[in-house]
């Protein structure tokens, strides 16, 4: 039995911070804990390290207010710049699709928005959940999933709602990494997607609650400005001095 | 003011001095108060008491009974001394006249 429960508990303890994981493994083997009741000592660890985590605000913020939103309003915008590309470069048309006027111009202003929102939000869900990641992720899939069932994209490929994912994986890897972002960066970042938002906008060729994908990209200039003030270890989070890996593990290292 | 379970950790790190770290505190509350303690109650303490400055901690040495495993060591700081001792105080005092205190703190001043 204990050879069966054993690994399951070294799986568990994945996730634990390394070096909390190291202590209570090496605690359970001290105690001679039976293999179960490691597992619960384990898992009772986890659900009130998670637990304590929802305390602050960035894990509600991530996954609620930009993973969840931006996942649903990303894939409407994958589906419109995947139809667009159909018709202007393959000539194919259907009456379901969307953004039946737009051109050249518009589609790259697109594609080139769809990249600019998917990364900066990945960005923010990375650096402000890194250890409420997996509720984030679940969030954007609850929001796909939703997505997929309501709405029937008639001929088009079935990948086409899903164009954002590669570029927000990406920030969200950054974002997890804590990559350093220069303020020069985020502002030409954020007043280029803005200014292409105007454009699109004024073309008629955005819905009106893709501006609320602006919001990422204006919040990582905030935090790169907060960042440059508290120094290039300071946290990405601007409204507030708690850094966002919470566990006192990760802030020391004796 | 420190809680019930705060109280002992200190109260079990201060006894075990140089060797106090989890399994250790956590065989030592147990011994005493004949309830089991969690990991997750000890090691979340332990964080919480640590933020507020009331113990210091660190990765020990690793040893063969553990696995090759670290500890993590313990320490109680001289904040976490005099917090532990206004709560033991403040208990002391609570209790005098109590039925089950006994003669323990009738003698206190």
């Amino acid at each position: 039995m204990t050879r069966i429960v054993w690994p399951l508990v070294e799986l568990a303890s994945k996730l634990l911070e390394p070096d909390e994981r190291e202590a209570v493994l090496g605690d359970l083997l001290e105690a001679k804990e039976s293999a179960g009741q490691a597992l619960l000592d384990i898992f009772g660890l986890v659900l009130r390290r998670q637990a304590l985590l929802w305390k602050n605000p960035q894990p509600w913020f991530a996954g609620f207010s930009v993973a969840l939103p931006s996942t649903y309003l990303l894939m409407h915008v994958s589906v419109s710049v995947t139809a667009t590309y159909e018709r202007l470069f393959h000539h194919r048309f259907c009456a379901s699709w969307p953004t039946g006027h737009e051109g050249f111009v518009l589609l790259f202003c697109h594609f080139f928005l769809l990249m600019a929102w998917s990364w900066a939000g990945g960005y923010v869900v990375g650096s402000a959940s890194r250890r409420t990641l997996w509720v984030s992720m679940a969030l954007s899939a609850l929001a796909c999933a939703f997505c997929l069932v309501t709405f029937h994209f008639e001929a088009l490929s079935r990948f086409s709602p899903f164009l954002f994912v590669l570029p927000a994986i990406l920030g969200v890897r950054h974002g997890f990494r804590n990559a350093h972002l220069s303020l020069a960066g985020a502002s030409l970042l954020a007043v280029t997607v803005t200014v292409l938002m105007i454009f699109a906008w004024t073309h008629q060729a955005l819905w009106v609650l893709n501006w609320a994908l602006v919001l990422p990209a204006w919040y990582l200039v905030a935090a790169a400005r907060r960042s440059r003030q508290e120094g290039p270890t300071g946290p990405w989070w601007p409204f507030d001095r708690a850094p966002l890996s919470s566990a006192v593990f990760a802030r020391k290292n004796h | 003011m420190l809680g019930e379970f705060e109280y002992l950790l200190i109260t079990a790190a201060a006894t075990l001095a140089d060797n106090a770290y989890g399994a250790a505190i956590r065989e030592e509350i147990e011994a005493t108060t004949h309830r089991r303690c969690s990991m997750g109650a000890l090691y979340t303490t332990i964080d919480r008491l640590e933020t507020k400055g009331l113990l210091k901690t660190w990765m020990g040495d690793s040893t063969p009974q553990r696995g090759g495993r670290a500890k993590r060591m313990v320490r109680v700081t001289s904040k976490g001394v005099q917090a532990a001792k206004e709560f033991y105080d403040a208990v002391m005092r609570v209790s005098r006249g109590a039925s089950w205190a006994g003669e323990q703190t009738g003698n206190l001043s």
